[in-house]
């Protein structure tokens, strides 16, 4: 009973150390960004007239409704990632959303004002070729789904199936487009490459075919990509070898005609495939008989189809995108066209006529850093008088979204780029002009050239300089105090970026895979700068390095970012100031082979830059920067500068050493059998970890050393035989210099995905088990024993005792989607896991929890030593939500950094979203917290000194009333 | 010469065919008997409703998902608050409705290879313990999350109802401990004890210079045992030190 009451104690001490957030520090300090991806769809509901909603669809298998008044979300909706989660067409009417999902699998309809679901059907296989909408006299009831070999039809209400029917003669014909203009008919159109077109035209009653024929087409291959239907049915299709149109009417169905373009004085750009575009406004009514000819890449043509006869209504070049769109009656056309380099123009035109309206140009000013415009939609509306007025939402090929109102208001810019953070960065800002100068008073070359009255008047001046700034900081709080707080704005610009007290405020880099760099305010979480690289391939690998941090005044900071095609191995360095964002004058070698391995050595060149070392292909190694100096240092250091290569597909994992001449020479080499297993990661220690105490003072007042191994390295495996009995995962721990093997362990039963944390002396995995189908916790710890070998100076060359091994595993509840340790200063905090779990939680797990020296029976020792006794199952509590309820879905990626308080380490989880926090593993010892209670203490003190004069006053009197006695 | 040759040489094809062969079947065998669990593609559909009592479900389902064995399937709510999850196989499943404001409790769903259903408790510990629940599944949640900690608000009146609630508010009770403890002894102690005993005049005077800081003295607790065991006559004095004794452990 006594134990039970202890360990109950013990728990509610435990308890209490674990950290959680308070209620009133929400959005104190950290702040999350919600994304979706790349749009590929995108429709303004138009079914409300005053609606605020844009539907986007994204290549990131994300549905959502974006507000377009601010650009933040109603709602979203975050599908599985990869191909079953992908959407293929997004279709809108009213207030249902109609998506087919995952190559035409699933056909779900949402209900756009609340964002939930309606419903959902499974549909039959076969992959997805087209969808639309089915009207019928100005009703809206079905939806059409055509795949390669069926087409099927349903009710847009409850998602049930109409009719099913299968396409005649598959085998030849290859049906890619399904369409219908409200007359109870529906045509599927289908082509025999290079030889004719199939028509099959279904009644909507009961699926029976009315008509099928087939018209010849010897120079149409695909229908989707040349063809669209016109006013009352006429299906135009342009060729771009024959260089003129070809017309059916869909009702008739006599034969094609051929229109040259010649005849209408058009001529397609050499080496164009000329686009047509059109436009259905009501899937119930026929398209518009106008419509666009793209005829280069900066060339568009709107046309007429009049009686059957084309007709050309007015040509704009240069244009670079045109759209549709439609209110109420009136169809419009807008043009975007390039005003200058920095700006376009976009500017609307009658449907009908062509002519332009008036008042309405609308300046869209384009981000030099930024990419080209790649999409235009337009959300057209009726004004007061009846007039036409509109607002644009311009996509750029760097994913960013921007929506614009006339004439030129930018309402809102979403960077769509995010969604997609690859790696990342914190870099420290730089000291302020007046900080920057105090440091430079001390400089060695200042100390020397100025006498002794000199320096003291620059003390001098340096002090006033410093407080004119107290002044300013002081009248400008006073001055915001005034205010009331939501209009005190904190605009952070570039300009007036400084480092603060604690270095808690950071510039967060982020490398995103389209290529576009961010640099992120951490405090704010405003965009202070971006570039867009060009020319990134679509696979590329990033690895972003700092050379130089902000501390070398003046030299500016400098990152270096790797980029390696993964296909070829060829890489290209980008080298830039990470403070500013702008590409640095330093030009970066060319590589020209294909790159192995790159390296940062703490070597710094005279103006303290890192040294980045680049293995080849032909194990040739270069330096970056390469002066003199460097390659001197290098020679020197030659034979201490080790490194590893990992390659998966041979199961090779090898290590070498560098020679004074920059070749390398294998030293080690340890081959994992590919047939039998595959080395899934290689992590070692993250290099800015310090450790703060070389042991662990265990109950009896000895200390166990910890195995504090800077080489280590921690190999994960997975079995390549994936059968439930046989699978197995091994983990390797291997010294990266040596190639000895220090310990190895494999976990039978059991599977990926599995994620390692190395840190310190231990290593933390996580993986499933199959035999008991949950997730397992394992970790590994390394001790010396109770004497250390060598404590001055560790070396991998010179360890005679091997390592003692301890071992633990524990059940979690729950998979995980990625893992990390939190990083200090000084490494006195004890450590906790950040685990990033499916449901948009970033739980704060102590590694307390995850000790394999937790015993099973409670001993006084292991009390005295704080151990918890050992439980299998690992909890979730959500007060270890470091995030709360701002969940980040698909967190990818947690970042920790540093920062200049021991207690305080900086937290960016990065996924869909983007969520940047401080976190206190062992509470905020060295500041005063937030909710420190002033008065308590100062009432306190003010009685206590109060008493004291009270009671030598009291004493006093005593003292002279006894003298009288 | 040459006929002679080539035998050895048809030996050597025959042997690259068999290790080739042997590859082969080792190839077959790894992902054709991890399919085998996943008979020919059937594919399940797991159905259920979630309920927030008292809560409209437009106000929750936008927010909403179904997670199944992580992120593997996912399903979404309908406006109703049911929902179903397809295009599952056979097996055991973890499913879980997720918000970020509700919580619900996860269920374990068995599917056979013939499509019959399941629903028990998820047990990590026992795995093969079943207790049913009901199947379609009827998720109901157990209230909203609990994220934050509550600040703990310090008055006089809790220091006197509940002085040793945590951690936080026994530094603050030390506070008050180092203003009341002295007036207490200064003020009670003379009247309590009978100050003209001169044994208990010697043991006072004893305990007194245990209390002066002493560098011999080698740990607070053992201080604190021989306070105990040396102050036992005084009844007052062992109280109050008892006070302060876990907090200054803690220090």
């Amino acid at each position: 009973m006594a134990k039970l009451i202890l360990l109950w104690l013990k728990c509610v001490v435990l308890w209490a150390i674990v950290e959680a957030v308070f209620e009133d520090q929400v959005g104190k300090f950290d702040w999350r960004q919600q994304y979706v991806g790349k749009v590929r769809f995108s429709h303004f509901d138009t079914h409300v007239q005053s609606s605020k909603k844009v539907l986007v669809a994204t290549e990131r298998n994300v549905f959502a409704a974006l507000n377009t008044r601010t650009g933040e979300l109603f709602w979203r909706h975050v599908d599985k990632t990869g191909s079953e989660g992908n959407i293929d067409a997004l279709l809108q009417h009213g207030q249902d959303a109609v998506l087919v999902v995952g190559n035409g699998r699933l056909l779900r309809s949402w209900e756009i004002n609340v964002g939930g679901l309606n419903w959902e059907v499974v549909l039959d296989s076969g992959s997805f070729q087209s969808a639309c909408l089915v009207g019928q006299q100005d009703m809206v009831k079905h939806v059409a789904v055509l795949k390669k070999t069926a087409i099927s039809v349903h009710y847009l209400s409850n998602g049930h199936q109409k009719w099913i029917e299968n396409l005649p003669e598959t085998e030849t014909v290859d049906y890619q487009a399904v369409y219908s203009d409200g007359n109870g008919e529906v045509y599927v159109l289908g082509v025999v490459p290079h030889s004719h077109i199939a028509i099959v035209v279904y009644s909507m009653e009961d699926g029976e075919i009315i008509k099928q024929m087939s018209v010849e087409a010897p120079w149409l291959y695909n229908i989707q990509a040349s063809c669209v239907v016109v006013g009352q049915g006429m299906l135009t299709c342009v060729d771009s070898a024959g260089v003129s149109f070809y017309m059916l009417d869909l009702h008739l169905q006599l034969q094609m005609t051929q229109v040259p373009l010649q005849s209408l004085a058009l001529e397609v750009d050499p080496g164009f495939h000329p686009v047509l575009l059109s436009h259905q406004p009501n899937p119930a009514r026929q398209p518009l008989s106008e419509f666009f000819l793209q005829l280069g890449p900066d060339h568009y043509q709107l046309l007429q189809l009049n009686n059957g006869q084309i007709a050309a209504m007015r040509d704009f070049k240069p244009a670079l995108l045109v759209s549709f769109a439609t209110t109420g009656e009136k169809t419009v056309a807008a043009v975007m066209s390039p005003k200058n380099k920095t700006a376009c123009s976009v500017n609307l035109f009658s449907a009908e006529t062509g002519r332009r309206l008036l008042d309405t140009t609308l300046i869209v000013n384009m981000d030099p850093n930024g990419g080209k415009p790649e999409k235009l939609y337009v959300q057209a509306f009726l004004k007061k008088d009846d007039s036409v007025g509109y607002r644009a939402m311009v996509q750029t090929e760097d994913h960013t979204l921007t929506f614009i109102q006339q004439p030129g208001r930018v309402m809102w810019t979403r960077e769509e780029a995010l969604s997609d953070v690859v790696t990342m960065e914190m870099v420290d800002l730089p000291l302020t002009g007046t900080q920057a100068e105090l440091e430079g008073e001390f400089g060695k070359k200042a100390a020397i050239q100025d006498g002794l009255m000199s320096m003291v008047m620059k003390r001098l001046s340096s002090q006033l300089i410093l407080l004119q700034a107290w002044i300013g900081h002081l009248w400008k709080l006073f001055y915001d105090a005034r205010k009331p707080r939501s209009q005190v704005k904190n605009d952070v610009t570039i300009e007036n970026l400084s480092r603060d007290e604690f270095n808690l405020q950071k510039m967060m880099v982020m490398v995103t895979a389209s290529g576009k760099l961010f640099g992120i305010d951490s405090k704010t979480g405003g965009i202070l700068w971006r570039h867009y690289l060009h020319n990134v391939p679509p696979n590329a690998a990033f690895k972003l390095m700092v050379q130089r941090t902000t501390a070398h005044f003046p030299h500016p900071p400098q990152c270096t970012l790797l980029i390696k095609d993964k296909d070829t191995g060829l890489g290209t360095l980008h080298v830039f100031n990470p403070i500013f964002g702008k590409k640095s004058h330093v030009t970066p070698p060319a590589l020209p082979q294909p790159i192995l391995q790159s390296l940062m050595l703490p070597l710094m060149d005279q103006d303290y830059a890192k040294v980045l070392l680049l293995v080849d292909d032909q194990y040739k190694v270069s330096a970056f920067p390469s002066t003199k100096n460097v390659l001197q240092q290098l020679q020197e250091m030659a034979a201490s500068i080790f490194f590893y290569l990992v390659d998966s597909s041979q199961g090779r994992l090898s290590g070498y050493r560098l020679r004074t001449d920059l070749s390398t020479e294998q030293i080690w080499e340890v081959i994992i059998p590919p047939e039998v297993q595959k080395i899934v990661s290689v992590k070692g220690k993250r290099p800015n970890e310090h450790v703060h105490s070389q042991g662990r003072v265990m109950g009896d007042r000895s200390v166990l050393y910890k195995y504090l191994n800077p080489n280590l390295l921690a190999v994960v495996t997975e079995s390549t035989d994936l059968h439930q009995e046989r699978s197995f995962i091994g983990i390797l721990l291997i010294d990266g210099v040596t190639g000895r093997i220090i310990h190895e362990a494999i976990q039978r039963k059991a599977r990926g995905p599995v994620h390692v944390v190395h840190s310190e002396n231990w290593v933390v995995y996580e993986y499933w088990s199959t035999k008991s189908r949950r997730n397992e916790f394992s970790v590994i710890e390394l001790y010396e024993g109770m004497e250390l070998y060598n404590s001055t100076v560790f070396s991998s060359l010179d360890r005679p005792h091997a390592p003692q091994v301890l071992q633990q595993s524990y059940i979690f509840p729950s998979s995980i989607s990625t893992m990390e340790a939190t990083l200090t200063e000084k490494g006195i905090t004890s450590r906790h896991l950040l685990i990033g779990l499916p449901s948009g939680g970033i739980l704060s797990l102590p590694k307390m929890f995850l000790d394999p020296r937790r015993p099973e029976i409670v001993s006084e020792q292991s009390r005295e030593e704080n151990l918890i006794p050992y439980a299998p199952e690992l909890l979730i509590r959500t007060e270890w939500f470091i995030n709360y309820n701002q969940t980040v879905s698909r967190v990818r990626g947690i970042y920790t950094a540093p920062s200049g308080l021991e207690s305080t380490c900086l937290v960016v989880a990065y996924g869909l979203d983007i969520y940047q926090t401080r976190v206190y593993p062992s509470k905020q010892f060295d500041v005063l917290k937030d909710d420190y209670d002033y008065m308590l203490i100062s009432s306190v003190l003010f009685a206590l000194f109060f008493a004291t004069m009270i009671s030598k006053r009291l004493a006093e009197v005593k003292l002279l009333n006894r003298a009288w006695r | 010469m040459l006929q002679r040759e080539r035998i050895p040489l048809q030996l050597i094809f025959l042997q690259a065919a068999l290790v080739v062969a042997w590859c082969f079947t080792d190839v077959e065998t790894g992902p054709g008997a991890g399919v085998s669990t996943q008979p020919n593609g059937d594919r399940f559909k797991i159905e259920g409703r979630a309920i927030v009592p008292g809560i409209k479900t437009q106000d929750w389902v936008s927010t909403a998902r179904v997670l199944v064995e992580g992120e593997e399937y996912v399903g979404f709510l309908r406006t109703d608050g049911s929902f179903a999850v397809n295009d599952v196989p056979s097996g055991s499943y973890v499913v879980e409705v997720v918000t970020p404001t509700y919580r619900f409790e996860p269920v374990r769903v068995d599917i056979t290879t013939k499509g019959k259903m399941r629903a028990r408790l998820v047990n990590y510990i026992k795995t093969s313990e079943v207790i049913r629940q009901p199947y379609p599944l009827q998720i109901r949640a157990s209230g909203p999350h609990s994220y934050f900690m509550k600040r703990e608000t310090w008055g006089w009146t809790d220091f006197l109802m509940n002085p040793m609630k945590d951690v936080y508010s026994t530094k603050k009770m030390m506070l008050v401990m180092m203003m009341v403890l002295p007036l207490l002894i200064i003020v009670l102690l003379p009247k309590v004890v009978n100050t003209n005993d001169p044994e208990m005049r010697k043991e006072m005077e004893q305990s007194m210079n245990m209390l002066n800081p002493n560098p011999e003295l080698p740990d607070v607790s053992e201080l604190m045992t021989k306070l105990f065991s040396g102050s036992k006559g005084s009844s007052k004095a062992g109280s109050s030190s008892k006070g302060t004794r876990p907090a200054a452990k803690r220090r």
